[in-house]
């Protein structure tokens, strides 16, 4: 049995952020996460570094919660954050007198805003739609959430903290009617590990009400799945929004070397059981090409969702501290941390242990506004020429990933999952999405012993069949010639279907 | 602009393309084949998938829907086709073997077995169930290929890494034709410690004449040696792919490689002649009659956008399956998307049957109601149709 101060349940940006202020405020604790950091909206969501000028029309405290922490994580999450800048671009048709409260409003916020004409607009991102009337330059930026949570999660690794990734909480553990632990099972070996402490926290989004109803009470929340689709392309540097009220598919974000253009908006009822609709990717697409009309000949890689949990009405015990965000007292020695965004998680992350650390008698304040996050000096990037002499050595052609990489990450964190390797190399992620590179890094944990053939044979099933699931919404053009190759591999040459 | 002037002209430089190709010109026709690029044979084991229904593939042909291709062209002319190419094969440096009545089992690299017929005469000893002791030679750091895949499936087996310097399949292969190479990969593997039994290799025995490559190696060792076929970049499938060009060269077809027909000049019901992209002057191909091999969405013949599914050549219909949402299973591993039954539909003389256009032939995966992944059918339903969609040609020429 683990003995600590305070678990938390969900390594989401959430999650992770409380683990580090609790690192900084010096409160001991475990974070589990059933899956890997980012497992949940985390790692679904758009990497839009709000400036809060989506919400400002509509919900101006969040707006302003928005461009407070935009400024905050520029400067402490230096590797995460792509100061990129963003444009709400205004097409023919769309309201001027919406464009005139958007200004107004942003002023008011405190969004610095400026207003450019097209040409000046083509010039910053020429694929933009040239027919546009005007746009309008606010700060939004590009950022990297699994990054994010990795950095949060690793001060709290190197200062003593517990941090179980692939540890689903099955059980919380009652005595008296009060939570006094969780149980935690090892999603490779079954095991399961008792973890006592004085608090626990739910951060786990869309899971909350299922870890709340294990602890006997509940997080009321609307559920609402989002989707989005990825462009094989870097089709923009800045990010662009549409400027109307928020709707579908109004934003696309440049990441890395590709853009990701959400979104959808459909209620759901199970955080399990989500799947991307063709028709949504549809309505993404249509809508992303009017922004960028390039948008609709590039060849769209993957197409991925994640679940938004929505705050239903206040209920009588909880507190309302801001309308993006809710923690809930259970008053069981539960606290559930509901809502929010990923661009203000620290801000979550704050309120969340100011809540707790009358618990704890201990009155140091928050720092993690000022504090840069620790770690980031690790991720200085590996340099295409030294990637491009090594080419013999390459395991993954989209991504540049070498064999030493995956070896790398293999034996640093001692996985067996692929997703692993994967968000710490990006092999993968590139245009055929892991069909020829899997293989290969499977073959690799084979040879240094990490993994058995068995084994390796059930996780490539299990990957292909994931990977599918990301690809099939967006089948057509390239991509779909590429599937069809993959299809080629795996069925034709390996013959897998009929080895089951 | 260059014209010429042939009596057949092939679109697509693929296994139907080749075999129809060949086909007329031992009739003696002027044939000409235009190909953008290389083919999915080159992506492909190299072994002839027939149909894996049965323990006889022809057999299974009865039982397959009525608008499959291989219906149309009945089970002894797919057998005839089949012999046709052993034999253009036995010409070659690598000849095949097997029997077109006769499905075997061959190990893959992650120590499955695949159901194929024909297979090129350095997997001959491929059977994966066959009860031998199998060592696994393979090459320190390739890529493509882990024997640990394949040692852990079966019982009497185990592996060995040479260190050829090189890591992938191609660089081997090359490494291969050189004769110091060899000489130093013998000499190892002649003082390897294992049980008597046969050695399989990945298939990286040279690009030119691997059989040469292989009957050295046995006779130095003593030991019956095969090939497995790897993921592509694939050895064999390349070496199939040279081998049926320059044969063809050799019987007199004309080959155009590396450019795309860039359009189609009509004349009422006939096509006349087409044009090749070519960097310079284009240039025009007639011919009084064409065939359209180009293939199915992995080599561009085919193209899905959101909406439909368009023929990139003669722009000719194409049956679709259903909207996009129906294209695909949930399921990968569910054999036979509907996607795979897209296509040209033909009627019994290769013609498309949606179209008036008098003098066109279609051929190879590009056929509606195909379905090669469901039926494990690719080369054979190419080289079947390909011979097929030739001698309807003929019968309209003559
Ligand atoms: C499509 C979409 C786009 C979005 N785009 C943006 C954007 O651009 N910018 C922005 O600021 N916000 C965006 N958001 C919102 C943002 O993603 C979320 O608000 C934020 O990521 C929530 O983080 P979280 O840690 O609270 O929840 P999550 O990231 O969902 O984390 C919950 C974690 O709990 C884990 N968990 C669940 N059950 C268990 C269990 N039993 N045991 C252990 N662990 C468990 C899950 O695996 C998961 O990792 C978007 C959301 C969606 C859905
Ligand atoms: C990875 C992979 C592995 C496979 N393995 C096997 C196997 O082991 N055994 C087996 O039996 N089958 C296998 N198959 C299936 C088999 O290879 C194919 O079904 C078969 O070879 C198709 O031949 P084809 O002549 O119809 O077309 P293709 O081989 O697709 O050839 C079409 C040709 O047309 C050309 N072309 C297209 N458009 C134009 C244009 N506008 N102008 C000029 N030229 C054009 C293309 O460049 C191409 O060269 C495999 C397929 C894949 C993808």
């Amino acid at each position: 049995m683990i003995k600590t101060d305070v678990v938390i349940i969900g390594g989401g940006a959430t999650g992770c952020g409380i683990a580090r202020d609790l690192t900084l405020r010096g409160i001991h604790h475990y974070l589990v996460e059933k899956g890997d950091f980012a497992n949940g909206a985390t790692g679904a969501c758009h990497g839009l570094l709000h400036s809060g000028a989506r919400y400002v029309t509509n919900d101006p405290e969040a707006a302003h919660e928005c461009i407070t922490e935009n400024i905050i994580l520029r400067k402490i999450a230096k590797k995460c954050v792509e100061v990129t800048g963003g444009l709400f671009v205004r097409l023919p048709g769309d309201s001027r007198r919406f464009r005139d409260t958007f200004l107004k409003s942003c002023e008011d916020v405190g969004i610095p805003t400026e207003v450019l004409s097209p040409s000046r607009a083509l010039d910053l991102v020429e694929n933009l739609n040239p027919a546009m009337e005007e746009a309008i330059r606010v700060p939004d930026c590009s950022i990297d959430p699994f990054r994010l949570c990795m950095l949060n999660a690793f001060t709290s690794r190197h200062r003593g903290g517990g941090v179980l990734i692939h540890h689903k909480v099955i059980e919380i553990v009652k005595e008296k009617g009060r939570c006094i632990g969780v149980k935690a099972q090892d999603r490779f070996s079954s095991q399961v590990k008792e973890i006592r402490a004085k608090i626990i926290i739910n951060a786990t989004g869309a899971w909350g009400d299922q870890i709340a109803h294990l602890s006997g009470s509940e997080a009321p929340m609307t559920l609402s799945k989002g989707s989005l689709i990825i462009s094989n392309h870097r089709l923009t540097n800045m990010v662009i929004n549409r400027l109307r009220p928020p709707s579908d598919g109004d934003i696309i974000v440049p990441n890395e070397a590709v853009c990701l253009a959400g979104t959808t908006s459909v209620p759901v009822t199970d955080p399990d059981a989500i799947e991307v609709d063709p028709r949504e990717v549809d309505i993404v697409a249509t809508q992303a090409e009017q922004l960028i009309p390039k948008f609709g000949t590039t060849r769209l890689i993957r197409a991925y969702t994640g679940v938004r949990p929505l705050l239903k009405a206040p209920s009588g015990d909880s507190r309302n501290i801001s309308r993006g965000f809710q923690i809930i007292d259970h008053n069981n020695g539960m606290f559930s941390i509901l809502g929010g965004k990923l661009s203000t998680y620290r801000l979550m992350a704050e309120k969340m242990v100011d809540a707790i650390v009358g618990h704890f008698g201990v009155k140091v304040s928050c720092t993690t506004a000022d504090v840069p996050l620790e770690g980031q000096e690790e991720l200085s990037g590996y340099p295409l020429s030294k990637r491009l002499k090594e080419m013999d050595n390459i395991v993954c052609e989209c991504e540049l990933v070498t064999r030493d990489d995956v070896e790398g990450v293999i034996n640093s964190i001692g996985t067996k999952h692929i997703g692993d390797i994967q968000h710490r190399t990006r092999l993968g992620m590139g245009p055929c999405q892991g069909g020829f590179c899997t293989y290969r890094a499977l073959g690799i944990m084979q040879e240094i012993g990490r993994v058995s053939p068995e084994e390796s044979m059930h996780i490539l099933r299990e990957f292909l069949q994931r990977r599918f699931r990301g690809i099939r919404p967006a089948l057509w053009g390239d991509q779909l010639r590429e599937e069809q190759l993959v299809e080629s591999i795996y069925l034709g040459i390996l013959n897998m279907e009929q080895h089951q | 602009m260059i014209a010429r002037e042939y009596d057949v002209v092939v679109i697509g430089g693929g296994m139907s393309g080749f075999m129809a190709s060949h086909t007329l010109s031992r009739k003696g026709y002027k044939t000409a084949l235009i190909s953008q690029g290389d083919p999915v044979c080159s992506l492909s084991t190299g072994c002839i998938d027939v149909l894996s229904r049965s323990k006889d593939p022809l057999s299974g042909i009865r039982e397959l829907p009525d608008d499959h291709p291989y219906r149309l062209v009945g089970e002894k002319a797919v057998e005839e086709a089949l012999q046709f190419f052993s034999q253009i094969m036995d010409k070659t440096a690598i000849p095949y073997t097997g029997d077109p009545r006769e499905n075997r089992e061959i190990l893959t690299p992650v120590g499955t077995t695949k159901t194929t017929c024909l297979v090129p005469r350095t997997m001959a000893h491929a059977q994966g169930d066959a009860g031998d002791y199998i060592h696994v030679v393979s090459f320190k750091g390739l890529k493509d290929f882990y024997p640990s895949y394949i040692t852990s499936r079966i019982a009497n087996s185990s592996f060995s890494l040479f260190d050829a310097k090189v890591t992938s399949t191609l660089s081997i292969a090359t490494r291969f034709e050189e004769k110091p190479f060899l000489d130093e990969f013998i000499s190892w593997i002649q003082d390897l410690d294992t049980p008597f039994g046969t050695i399989a290799l990945p298939a990286v025995l040279g690009m030119r004449k691997p059989m040469a490559v292989l009957e050295e190696l046995s006779s130095k060792t003593g030991r019956v040696i095969f090939e497995i076929p790897t993921l592509p970049p694939s050895i064999p499938g390349m070496r199939l792919f040279r081998a049926l060009k320059s044969t063809l060269q050799q019987a007199g077809g004309h080959v155009y490689w590396g450019k795309p027909v860039s359009s189609v000049e009509r004349r009422g019901s006939r096509i006349e002649a087409v044009t090749l992209a070519t960097s310079g002057r284009p240039s025009r191909v007639y011919g009084r009659a064409f065939i359209l091999a180009s293939g199915s969405f992995v080599s561009g013949g085919l193209f899905a956008s959101r909406t439909s599914v368009q023929e990139t050549v003669f722009d000719l219909p194409v049956f679709v399956p259903g909207p996009r949402t129906d294209w695909f299973n949930h399921d990968f591993f569910t054999p036979g998307h509907a996607i795979e039954k897209a296509g040209i539909l033909i009627g019994p003389s290769f013609r498309p049957r949606e179209s008036d256009l008098e003098n066109l032939f279609v051929c190879g995966s590009i056929i509606a109601h195909s379905e090669i992944m469901k039926n494990h059918c690719g080369h054979g339903l190419a080289i079947a149709t390909g011979c097929a969609a030739a001698n309807a040609c003929d019968k309209e020429l003559s």
